[in-house]
């Protein structure tokens, strides 16, 4: 009994002793990263949601200024690709669903797993250290509660072919997730190839307006009125906006598409100390309570999201989750459906 | 005797001291020649040459071979074939508009007894420091589905359809139509208040009314300005971006300059060969046109109605048509200032866009402005955007103003500075970009992303501009005052510095402030250029319209185009004052 008791005393202060250990970098890399006093991070984050709040809350602890510059993840990798091809690396940190798998092969991903990474779930760190996840994006469709009454949402694959929905629904037409790219691959990943294409043919005539903008950008027009139905939107973002008063909700379409947000330290980094601490911020406690408090879906299993039914269940909410790697590898497939089959 | 020898011994004293001048001065003005060809050729050539390179040249497993695949894939592909005719039609409309908007207006102010004429200028020259993504937006958010105009008319017939789809290609030719306006308001005003009057008072003489005046003298005298403007309009709009690629791509209307953007951004890798080869062809289109354009304004000279002789070209009368004339007038006021600011303020002050409705007043919030206020990055970007058009301006403005020295003073060689100032006019911004891209990505120099590529674009694209002004500026001058510095023992680049130049300032103040206008609110180059430190406020108001933010767009937009519209009206009164007025080109 006793013993037991110690044993369970000792694992508590055994893991106070973790996990202060987690909260608390590493001096020398502080005193590094103070040094270097800025870095520059490309992130596929929204700005004024957690971008701009992250940047703040790393600035206020450290005195270290965070320039970032926001963009989707095929820009993000295009930038640091032209930028390694230039020769002159500016970005020190990364951010996006398939920018890591992708640029690892062209040797511009240092290999980097913070310390706090050590108590995810081993899903969430890339085995060959390129990347590690910050947070779970679920894609799904959202739309506009003034357009379409709630209950009477499409909830189905089918659904979306009501000839009701024509010229009604918008995506972003970027090769990205989370656009139409992602949707296709949701819908072949699925139904199989052959059934996969006759189904999206078939979408095709509902006229969806592809914007080449940002999912957020998206379901703001769907927010807007412009559209009633935003198709493979992140559904946390939904919830915020419902939260600050607007008009939208999500509906758990299945398979749901889940991809994890994967944050890199870039090769040749101008600043790779004050990345590498602003990695570690991310991925500590605090950090993931950032993303937590912004409505995202933290990987860090101490870090309950605020809204859990978000997170897919797999009983009764399912998703196929991809892998940044699948993603990387797919993509270009996807889009190339997209060109012939929706422009 | 002694006196007539001494004077002889003086005057060939004096004559060979003025061939060595001369030889001197030939010499300076030589070397000058020289080291301007050299700056200006490195300037605008490394871009096109590597964007020839980048078209023709493949490098795969066997090395580096030369091809001309990229140009029958691209032909081939019927997209391209629909996105050429997409930019004629679209430039076409946009061009024919401007016109009838903007020439409409400028002749109600300048020829007739129209009121309001003052507040279509001030409209006019504040347009002109607006950012096109801007007003692109503004004018988005006006006609679209949900906005004002679409809702009030579903209230009115209490269905559910629209009245205006603004996006596509009609969207497309009204918005750059307005665009341009302003410019062809204030071009074609300057034609018209030069307007010799002695056919009309001729024609009024003789018995014709007020409209067989416009229809048979005033129209066809100003037949070649306003072809020759038309043609302008034309060239500009097949180069532009923002309206393609905010209201055309999701429209699915595609247009050359959007397919481009298209090859770079949204393949992965980036398909540069094919983006280049692309950008060759446009070049190519353009360069057509611009021949046309020359020959259009060559001719225009058989029409010179400018003279000597001082003279007030007469008003008409427009009689009991002047309140139509005030509506027309207030209605372009509304249209390119009052409905834009009030779509913006209101978006200005939501946390996410509503249209118009009572529910939507209790959102309202200060957030955004608070947003742009505290934010350091929206100083840094101001800091980027003055410091690239101040550099810009200034180089090129003194650059040009030597040329225009040297090409007027026919200096042995200026042919060439001259045809190389001018040659940038067949680069439609966003191929200069992806020419600039090329040549970083094949010399990895550093500076790639820096503001320092940036400004060197722009040096190449606003080299025309400087050089027009310059070169009108600097005919106004007799070359007699440099002689009088010359025969005082100035050297030639004395007399430049001391007398030319300063001579030269009104115009090159005015060139000065229209390049500085329009490097703020460029988009196509400054979105293939910029890096995470050297963003400029319409990348940034770029990346904000599809980024999901577009209140704070709204909110960043209205101040800065505040600070802007000062800046514009300071540079209509030195234009006026300097008479050098807007350049044609």
């Amino acid at each position: 009994m006793m013993r037991a008791l110690l044993k369970i005393c000792f694992s508590i202060f055994f893991l106070m002793g973790v996990s202060s250990r987690l909260q608390a970098a590493d001096p020398a890399l502080i005193a590094a990263a103070k040094k270097e006093g800025q870095l520059t991070w490309y992130t596929t984050q929204i700005v004024n949601q957690f971008a701009r709040p992250a940047a703040i809350a790393f600035e206020k602890k450290y005195g270290i200024r965070v320039n970032f510059i926001r963009a989707d993840s095929n820009e993000v990798t295009l930038r640091i690709l032209n930028e390694g091809k230039a020769g002159r690396v500016q970005a020190d940190v990364f951010d996006g669903t398939g920018a890591a798998a992708s640029l690892k092969k062209d040797g511009l991903v240092a290999k980097f797993i913070p310390e706090n990474a050590s108590r995810l779930p081993s899903q969430f760190v890339d085995p060959d250290g390129y990347w590690v996840a910050t947070n779970l994006y679920v894609l799904t469709p959202g739309f506009n509660t003034d357009l379409i009454k709630k209950g009477s949402e499409p909830r189905t694959f089918q659904d979306l072919l009501d000839p009701k929905l024509r010229g009604k629904m918008a995506w972003n037409s970027n090769v990205t997730p989370s656009g139409a790219a992602g949707f296709i691959g949701v819908v072949l990943a699925e139904m199989g190839d052959e059934k996969g294409m006759a189904y999206l043919r078939q979408l095709s005539q509902q006229k969806i307006t592809g914007l080449g903008v940002s999912a957020r950008q998206v379901l703001d027009q769907v927010i807007a009125g412009e559209y009633a139905i935003a198709l493979n939107i992140f559904n946390n973002h939904a919830v915020i906006s419902a939260a600050k008063g607007a008009p939208s909700h999500w509906t758990p379409m299945e398979p749901a598409l889940a991809v994890l947000s994967c944050l890199s330290l870039t090769a040749g980094a101008p600043r790779p100390n004050a990345g590498k601490l602003f990695i570690e911020f991310l991925m500590s406690e605090d950090g993931q309570r950032l993303y937590r408090d912004a409505d995202y879906l933290p990987v860090d299993p101490d870090v309950p999201p605020l809204f859990p039914e978000l997170r897919p269940d797999g009983v009764k909410f399912r998703a196929i989750f991809m892998t940044p790697e699948q993603i990387n590898e797919s993509l270009p497939k996807w889009g190339a459906i997209y060109k012939d089959v929706f422009r | 005797m002694q006196n007539h020898i001494g004077s002889d011994e003086r005057v060939i004293v004096g004559l060979v001291r003025r061939s060595l001048a001369c030889v001197k001065a030939i010499d300076e003005k030589t070397y000058l020649v020289a080291a301007l060809i050299c700056i200006m050729a490195l300037l605008v050539l490394p871009p096109l040459f590597f964007l020839v390179v980048g078209a023709v040249t493949v490098s795969d497993a066997d090395g580096v071979r030369i091809t001309f695949e990229r140009f029958s894939l691209l032909l081939d592909q019927k997209g391209i074939l629909f996105s050429t005719i997409n930019s004629f039609i679209f430039a076409f409309g946009s061009a024919v508009l401007a016109l009838v908007i903007g020439g409409t207006a400028a002749w109600l102010v300048e020829r007739t007894n129209a009121p309001l004429k003052s507040l279509t200028y001030v409209t006019n020259i504040i347009a002109l420091g607006t950012p096109y993504v801007l007003y692109t937006s503004a004018w988005l958010l006006l006609l679209a589905r949900s906005g004002p105009i679409n809702t009030w008319y579903r209230q009115v017939t209490g269905g559910t359809e629209t009245l205006i789809n603004v996006y596509g290609m009609a969207g497309m030719i009204l918005i750059e139509g307005l665009l341009w306006s302003p410019l062809v308001f204030l071009l074609l005003g300057a034609t018209l208040r030069n307007f010799n009057p002695a056919l009309e008072e001729a024609a009024r003489m003789s018995g014709a009314g007020t409209w067989s005046i416009i229809q048979r003298i005033t129209l066809p005298l100003s037949l070649p300005s306003i072809l020759a403007l038309t043609m302008l309009v034309f060239i500009r709009t097949v180069e532009a971006f923002e309206v393609p690629a905010l209201v055309g791509t999701p429209g699915r209307v595609r247009v050359l300059t959007t397919d481009i953007y298209e090859l770079m951004h949204r393949v992965i890798p980036p398909d540069i060969g094919s983006a280049s080869a692309l950008s060759l062809i446009l070049l190519g289109v353009v360069a057509i046109l611009l021949y046309f354009y020359g020959r259009l304004t060559k001719n225009a000279e058989k029409f010179a109605t400018v003279t000597g002789k001082s003279f007030r070209p007469n008003q008409f009368d427009l009689g009991r048509w002047r309140p139509v004339a005030a509506f027309g007038l207030a209605f372009y006021f509304s249209l390119l200032i009052v409905l834009p600011c009030f779509i913006l303020v209101w978006a200005s002050l939501l946390p996410f866009y509503q249209t118009i409705k009572s529910s939507a007043f209790a959102l309202v919030t200060f957030d955004n402005y608070r947003a742009i206020f505290t934010s350091s990055r929206y100083i840094d970007l101001t800091l980027n955007t003055i410091t690239i058009a101040l550099v810009s301006a200034s180089v090129v403005m003194v650059l040009t103003a030597i040329c225009a020295w040297l090409t007027v003073r026919k200096a042995p060689g200026a042919k060439i500075i001259d045809q190389l100032g001018t040659t940038p006019l067949v680069f439609p911004g966003i191929v200069l970009g992806v020419g600039v891209m090329q040549f970083f990505l094949n010399i990895p120099i550093g500076g790639y992303g820096t503001i320092w590529i940036i400004i060197w674009a722009f040096l190449i694209n606003y080299l025309p501009y400087g050089v027009r002004y310059s070169y009108a500026g600097m005919i106004q001058l007799h070359r007699e005052l440099e002689e009088a510095a010359a025969a005082s023992g100035a050297t030639p680049i004395q007399g430049f510095r001391r007398i030319v130049f300063p001579l030269l300032a009104p115009s090159l103040i005015a060139g000065w402030l229209f390049i500085f206008l329009l490097s703020t609110r460029a988009l196509s180059l400054p979105v293939l250029l910029s890096g995470p430190g050297s963003q400029t406020m319409a990348v940034a108001m770029f990346d904000l319209w599809g980024n999901g933010q577009g209140p704070e767009l709204a909110a960043l937009g209205l101040v800065w185009s505040l600070a802007m519209a000062c800046i514009a009206v300071l540079f209509y009164s030195v234009a006026r004052r300097s008479g050098g007025g807007l350049p044609a080109n």
